[in-house]
Formats: C-alpha cells, structure tokens, sequence
C-alpha cells in the first residue's frame, strides 16, 4: 500500500467509478486535492459523499492507493468539521429514533407482499423490543451524542 | 615484511570535502590516532584519493618505512582498489593495507550527532588499526582463459554480442531455444522512430551469424549445466533432435507443403497456422526446418511420414536423439530477452474474452506481409477491416498492485507506430491512444510523437479503466477518465490493442540458478553496478545485455549488446585473468569432512576429496571462491580459513570497537 502521494493522476478510479457516471464524483480529484493541501475543496463537497464505498477504484489503482478508505477517513473529518450534509443527519435522526434508517410506508408493504414475503419486514418493526438494544448501541458507540451535536 | 617486523602502521585520515569533515572533528580523530600502538604516522587530507593525496600515502611509506596503511574514508567499495595501488606503487604489498569507512557508516548516518559521530570515528580506526596489525601479504592468483564465448539467447541482443566477438577474432557458440534466431525483433513490422522494416535491418544480421566461421550456431538448443570460472568455463548444452539433418536440408519447404497436419503457429501468437514440420518465418536462419513431435502424426500415431517420402534432400531422421554437447569456453553472455505480461491478469480489460482486443506483439504480425492476414489490418471476430482502432497504454506496466511497477519504455513508441501504421493502411479510421504519460525519450522519439499527432491520431489521457463488448458488433465499449478534462465518458471502438508491459522471462529462475548470477527486485537479471559496471554481473566472466537486464528497444539493446562484447573481449584478449585472492583454505589437520561447507557454498567452489580411505577432506576451488566467508562462519570445526578476513582478524577488530 503507497499514500496516495504516489497517485499519478492516471484516472482509473474515475473511470471505474459507479456513483461517478450519475454524479460529478472524480475520485481521482479527491486524491488530487488532497494532495495539494486543498481542505475544503473536499471536504466542503458535495462529491465527497456521492461514494457508494463499492471499492472498485482501490481493487483498481495501480499504484495500490487506499482510495476508498480514503474517502471515509474524509468522511469523518468532514464530519467533525461541521460538512454533515442534511440528508445524513436525517437518516441518522430516523436511524436513532425509529430503528430504521428509512420510513417504512404502505408502498413498501405492498411491494412485499406483492413478492409474498412477510408484509412487515423482521426488523424492530416486527421486534419492538429491540429498540432498546439499538438505543443502547448507539447511545455506548457515541453514535446518538455526535449526531444530535451536529443539529445544534 | 617479515613476520616478525614490528607493524609501523601509518594512518590517513580524509576529510571527503565536508562530507567527513563537516560532521567529525578530523584533528581530534588524528590526535587520537597517533597515540596508539604501532602508528608511526598519522595525518589528515581534503581528498584521499586525489593524486596529491595518493602522493602523501607514498611518500609516508617511504620516509617512516611503513609497512601497514590505514585509510578512514568512504565505503572500501568506493576506493579500496585506488589506495591497494597506491601502497603497490610505493612497494608495500597491497593486502597490508586497511580501510575504515567513517563516512557512509559513520558521518552520513549521525549528520546531527557530530560528538558522538566523532566518538564513532575513533573507534573505527581502532578497529582497522586491530586488524592492520594481523595482516599478511597476499598474492593475487592468475589463471589462464578459453579464448571462446557462450552466448545464451539469439535475440538481436545475442546476434550482436556474437557478430562483435566473432569479427574480433574469437569463437563464438550462440545458443538459441527455439529453431532460428531472431527473438522478438524478428516478429516485429517496422520500427521505430525511423520506420525501417525490421526484417530488412535484422535478416542480414541473421545471415551473417548464420555463415560467420568464428560463429557456432546451435539453435534448438538449450544450456543444461554450467561449472567452472571466468577463463574457464565447462558447459553441456542440450541439442534437442529436430528429426531433420540440418547438413542435408535445404530449406525448399516441400515436407512443410506435402504435411497433413496444422497447428497454431506460436510466431504468429495463435494468429496463423504452421505445419507439424516448419520453420517459424520464412527468413528463419537456419532454414533447417524442425518436427514438432507432439503434433507429428508418425510420433503421435505412428503413420504418415508423408516429409520423408517428399524430401528431395532426404533429411528426414525420425530416429534422431537429443544429443548433449560439451564445450569450454571463456566467458558467457546472457541475452535472453524477455515475455509479455499476460493481459488476462488484468480481466477489466477482457482479453482472452472479447476477441477483437488483442496485444501489442499481436499487432505487429497482424501488420506484418508475412503475418497471418498478409500485411491486412482486420478483426480477429469477422476479419472486417476496423474503421476505430483504440490503442491503451501501461497494461501491466507500473501497475504494483497486479502488474509490474516498472515502466516498460517501448510501449509509448511501439503505440504511436502502431497508430501511424493504422492510418496509413485504413485511410480515415479514427485512432486514439489513450495514456497516463507519454514517454518519448530516446533520439528522434518526441519528433516522432509530433508527426504522428500531426496525422490526426487522437491522444486522450486518461488510463481506460474497464471494456465492455457490444455481442451483436464484436465492438467494444470503453470506460474511462479523460482527466484533462474531468469528464468521464464511453466510447465505442472496433479494435482495441493493449500495450503489454515487458516482464522478465519465465525460465529466468531455472537460468539464474545454472549461472548463479542475481537478479533484481523487478525480476530481471541485475547488472553489477547500475551505472559505472551495466554490462557484467556480480559473478566475473558472465556478462548481460538486451532485455534479459530490463526493458529497452532496439537502439539501447544493441548498444549494450557491443558494450557487452567489447567488455567481454577483455579477458579474452588477455588470455589471462588474475583473482583477489582473498579467498578461503582448510587446515587439513582440523576437517572432519563433515560437508557443511561443500553443502553451503553458493559457488559451488568446494569440494570434498577423499585423502585416503575412508577419510575426506575439504577442498577450495581458488578459482571459484568469491571470499564470501559463508564457509567459515559454518564450518563446526574451525577448519576453513578466509584469507584477509581471519578469525584473529575479526576478533581483534571487535575487541578494539567494544573496547573505546
Ligand atoms: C509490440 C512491440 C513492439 C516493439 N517495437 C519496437 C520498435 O519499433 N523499435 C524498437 O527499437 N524496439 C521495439 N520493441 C522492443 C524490441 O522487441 C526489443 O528491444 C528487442 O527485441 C530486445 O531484444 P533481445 O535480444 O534483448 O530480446 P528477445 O528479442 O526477447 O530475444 C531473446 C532470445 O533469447 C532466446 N532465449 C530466451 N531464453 C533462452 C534460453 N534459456 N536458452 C536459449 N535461448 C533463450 C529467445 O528465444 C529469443 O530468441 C518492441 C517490443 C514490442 C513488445
Ligand atoms: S487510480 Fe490510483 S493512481 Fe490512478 S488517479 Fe486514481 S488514485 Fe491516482
Ligand atoms: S510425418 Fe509428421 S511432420 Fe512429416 S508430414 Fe507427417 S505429420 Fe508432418
């Protein structure tokens, strides 16, 4: 594995990139600015948080960069210095308060059961009492406190 | 000097401009010097090694009659040949000098610690001061040399390494593996930066070793073992049968013609047929065509011999055996070239899935009029002419994480030829190379770069990251960055061509270990010094050139092919070669003939000799000894000695460092 000051700029990252063909997502414009320093070009970006984390760019990179990595140390930088995007903290709010990361709706039910599995997923939907296990966990992970500091 | 003659050591001290100087207080290290045993003289110096420095050390040795010199400089692979020469020229035997390294291993590495390095410094004189007063003079032994060389690979390396030995005036056995010479350069179309059909440059080469009288052709042909020394080496070359008498053949091609049986010709990569007999290109030097036996249908099933009832020359010879040849020779060049990176490592790119993506090499005889399609660009999937050709660099090459870190240095220019050669065979295709850097080093080469981008061809860079084929078309989709722009795109091609990266060979760990030289890092066989010694490797008497060493192209192959011939020429022209002879001995009364050392020695330089019945005892070989001291460290008995490096020696030098 090499920093990714031994990036050569040879865009095979982008190229490979599945979020980058629907997004301005550049991987290779990540590792570029990191390189020269320029902070809040990524972590101000919005680019920053297209990434799926598939990993195909670091399966790819010939110099053995660690790019997806990478991208999720820049992540929780991005994060401690305020970047938090809305729509993350609103997951995170649904995900805190709900045990689920999304609203389950009707569709959703009929979608199930169209496919004839259970119309309620086996989730704290179908285990109510396992929200305070998930209470716990994101309460002891520092999860629930770094999330709720962020929407002050 | 007489054993018993007190040592008169002198010490020289140097300053190495400020590389010494600037860290370690040299006049403390002087002072400190001349007070201990044995120094008669010491003394300090800007440079050591330049003549007015050279000049003081023999003067010294003259007017304080010293018989021990102890130089603190650099590394003694730097300059410990200048000063043994410098003693020599003053009479003193070479071997009573010593050197202590208070540079590399002393200054470069404490810049910020000039006290303690200073301290250091001290200590290494003592050191070579302990051990200054336990040596002996030593005479360097001379051997005699066969004036005769082996060259393993017919490569346009080896062609050129012969024909330069050979005119020089000595006999030269080529030994090439497959059944004509010519390696690569042979399968190539044109060259470049000038263009030149390469079959035009390298079949009068071909020619010449084919008839040169100083020249022993032995193609089909491999080294099995090799043992001995520079001047001295005694070689068994394997002669694989070809079941044809190359005397008799003449070279018409009737049994070729007249042959029921075809398989994928491995010149032509799979891309043409040859016969069970063949030669593997029409200019095949020799013309001698070669049964394939696995394929032969009287080896395989026991009938046919259509060749033999054909051959107007009556050189069939099914009963023909290998044959083992045993030569002596002088010196060995290794010129065995390299592979290609196999691209189906790398499966984002679908060769050996999609089949109008093909090689670089796979280009050149698809170009080539003597190729598989007669000169005619066409896909492999319908034999259409391509209307797009794409052309994507570094294909394994300075790819740590699955390829080669390395650059492989033709790729740039063998592309842009390629997409010179596409424009000018299918008038208005559109071509494109898609790269990461251009690299366009050599005379001629950046020029070249220009007129090429001058015939439209387009260059986007970005490193094309994954191909998709469209089935219905046989075209394929490339995925990739162009990072000029920032844009990512997709864009469809009817032929894509991979410039593969030059990899070591795959036999290069089978030759490495019968000539027990090294190779480096990247897999190629390693040169003794990367600048000052390109040529030789760290075993004298052998010798590399071409790719066998690392990727380059022709003008840099044949350029260390003749640096190679010129420097091997040397010990043959002397006729004589001499040996440090800091080499190992057994003390006979304290062998056990246990075999440890026989069984360690790396160079195969000792054996063990039965002195009388059932008692054996070990022998060095002065010749084969590299002084590499693996021997005595191992010996059980303390039975082997390394001159220069005793164990009085060693152990004195230890006592003076532990004891500052
Ligand atoms: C696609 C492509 C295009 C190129 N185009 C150009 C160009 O236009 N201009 C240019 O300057 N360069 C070009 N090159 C580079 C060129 O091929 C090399 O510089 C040249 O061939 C090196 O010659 P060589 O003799 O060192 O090695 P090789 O050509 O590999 O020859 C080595 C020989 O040794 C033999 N051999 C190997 N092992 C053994 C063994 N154990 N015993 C006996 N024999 C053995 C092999 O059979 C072979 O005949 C190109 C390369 C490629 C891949
Ligand atoms: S693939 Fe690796 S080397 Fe190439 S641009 Fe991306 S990070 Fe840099
Ligand atoms: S005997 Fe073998 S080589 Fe000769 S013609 Fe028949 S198949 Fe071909």
């Amino acid at each position: 594995m090499k920093t990714l000051y031994a990036c050569i700029q040879c865009g095979t990252c982008s190229g490979s990139c599945p979020a980058g063909r629907y997004t301005n997502l550049r991987t290779r414009l990540i590792v570029r600015n990191i390189q020269l320093g320029l902070r809040e070009n990524v972590l101000g970006s919005d680019d920053l948080w297209a990434c799926t984390t598939c990993y195909t760019c670091q399966e790819r990179c010939p110099r053995n960069i660690m790019i997806t990595d990478i991208v999720r140390v820049a992540r929780n930088i991005a994060f401690e210095e305020g970047h938090a995007k809305k729509p993350h903290l609103y997951v995170a709010h649904m995900f805190i308060n709900t045990g689920h990361s999304i609203k389950f709706a009707d569709e959703h039910r009929k979608l199930r059961e169209s496919v004839n599995v259970s119309s309620v997923p086996p989730t704290v939907l179908s285990y109510p009492e396992a929200m305070e296990e998930i209470s716990k966990l994101t309460e002891l992970s520092g999860f629930k406190k770094k999330v709720l500091e962020r929407e002050g | 000097m007489s054993e018993k003659e007190e040592p008169r050591i002198g010490v020289f001290i140097c300053h190495c401009g400020t590389n010494i100087a600037g860290v370690v207080d040299v006049k403390q290290v002087v002072d400190f010097t001349s007070k201990q045993p044995n120094v008669v003289f010491a003394t300090d110096y800007t440079y050591m090694c330049s003549d007015p420095g050279q000049a003081l050390i023999k003067d010294s040795i003259k007017e304080h009659k010293l018989n021990r010199v102890v130089v603190a400089a650099c590394s003694p692979r730097m300059h410990e040949p200048t000063f043994r020469k410098t003693c020599q020229e003053a009479g003193l035997n070479p071997y009573l000098f010593e050197m202590a390294n208070i540079r590399e291993q002393c200054c470069w590495v404490h810049m910020g610690e000039p006290e303690k390095a200073t301290e250091k410094a001290k200590a290494l004189v003592k050191a070579a001061l302990a051990k200054a007063s336990l040596l002996e003079p030593l005479t360097p032994m001379e051997f005699n040399v066969e004036r005769s060389a082996l060259i393993i690979g017919g490569g346009i390396a080896g062609i050129q390494a012969a024909l330069d030995l050979a005119n020089a005036g000595f006999h030269v056995y080529l030994v090439e593996k497959e059944p004509s010479i010519g390696g690569h350069m042979a399968q190539l179309d044109k060259t470049f930066p000038t263009l030149d059909c390469s079959a035009c440059i390298l079949t009068p080469k071909m020619v010449d070793v084919g008839r040169h009288p100083n020249i022993t052709l032995l193609t089909y042909c491999e080294a099995q073992e090799v043992e001995g020394f520079i001047g001295n080496f005694k070689v068994k070359i394997l002669r694989k049968a070809r079941y044809v008498d190359e005397k008799a053949c003449t070279g018409c091609g009737v049994c070729a013609q007249k042959c029921p049986v075809k398989v994928p010709s491995e010149f032509d990569l799979g891309l043409g047929m040859r016969k069970a007999i063949y030669i593997p290109f029409p200019q095949s030097v020799p013309i001698t065509h070669t049964i394939d036996k696995e394929n032969c249908l009287y080896f395989t099933r026991g009938v046919c011999k259509v060749c033999e009832k054909f051959c107007p020359a009556k050189a069939i010879r099914f009963d023909q055996q290998d044959e083992t040849i045993e030569l002596k020779v002088g010196i060995i060049i290794n010129a065995t070239g390299y592979d290609l990176f196999n691209a189906k490592k790398l499966p984002q790119y679908g060769y050996g899935k999609y089949k109008n993506v093909i090689t670089g090499l796979e280009f050149e005889r698809l170009v080539n009029a003597s190729g598989p399609t007669g000169g005619k660009i066409v896909r492999p999937s319908d034999g259409k002419t391509p209307k797009s050709v794409a052309f994507i660099q570094c294909i394994g090459s300075r790819d740590e994480h699955h390829g080669v870190p390395y650059c492989s240095r033709i790729c740039c220019m063998a592309s842009l030829k390629h997409a010179h050669q596409v424009k000018e065979k299918i008038p208005g295709a559109e071509v494109c190379v898609f790269y990461i850097d251009l690299r366009c080093f050599g005379k001629g080469y950046e020029e070249f770069l220009v007129r090429v981008q001058d015939e439209g061809i387009r260059l986007v860079r970005g490193k094309v990251s994954e191909i998709y084929e469209n089935p219905e078309t046989g075209n394929l989709r490339l995925r990739l960055e162009d990072t000029l722009l920032g844009e990512v795109m997709e864009t469809e091609f009817e032929l894509v061509v991979l410039a593969v990266a030059l990899v070591p060979r795959a036999e290069a760990p089978a030759l490495q270990t019968l000539l027990k030289v090294s190779r480096g890092a990247d897999g190629f066989f390693l040169e003794a010094h990367p600048k000052l010694r390109p040529v030789e490797t760290h075993i004298p008497g052998i010798f590399i050139c071409g790719c066998a060493q690392g990727p380059k192209d022709i003008p840099d192959t044949v350029a260390q092919a003749s640096a190679a011939a010129a420097q091997a020429a040397i010990p043959l022209s002397q006729g004589k070669v001499t040996a440090e002879p800091l080499t190992a001995y057994v003390l006979e009364d304290y062998c056990s003939g246990c075999g440890v050392c026989e069984a360690i020695c790396p160079y195969k330089a000792i054996e063990l000799k039965e002195v009388e019945e059932g008692k054996r005892r070990a022998e060095v070989n002065e010749a084969l000894c590299q002084g590499c001291g693996l021997c005595g460290a191992a010996c059980p008995s303390k039975a082997i000695v390394l001159r220069g490096f005793t164990e009085p020696q060693l152990m004195s030098q230890i006592e003076a460092l532990s004891s500052v």
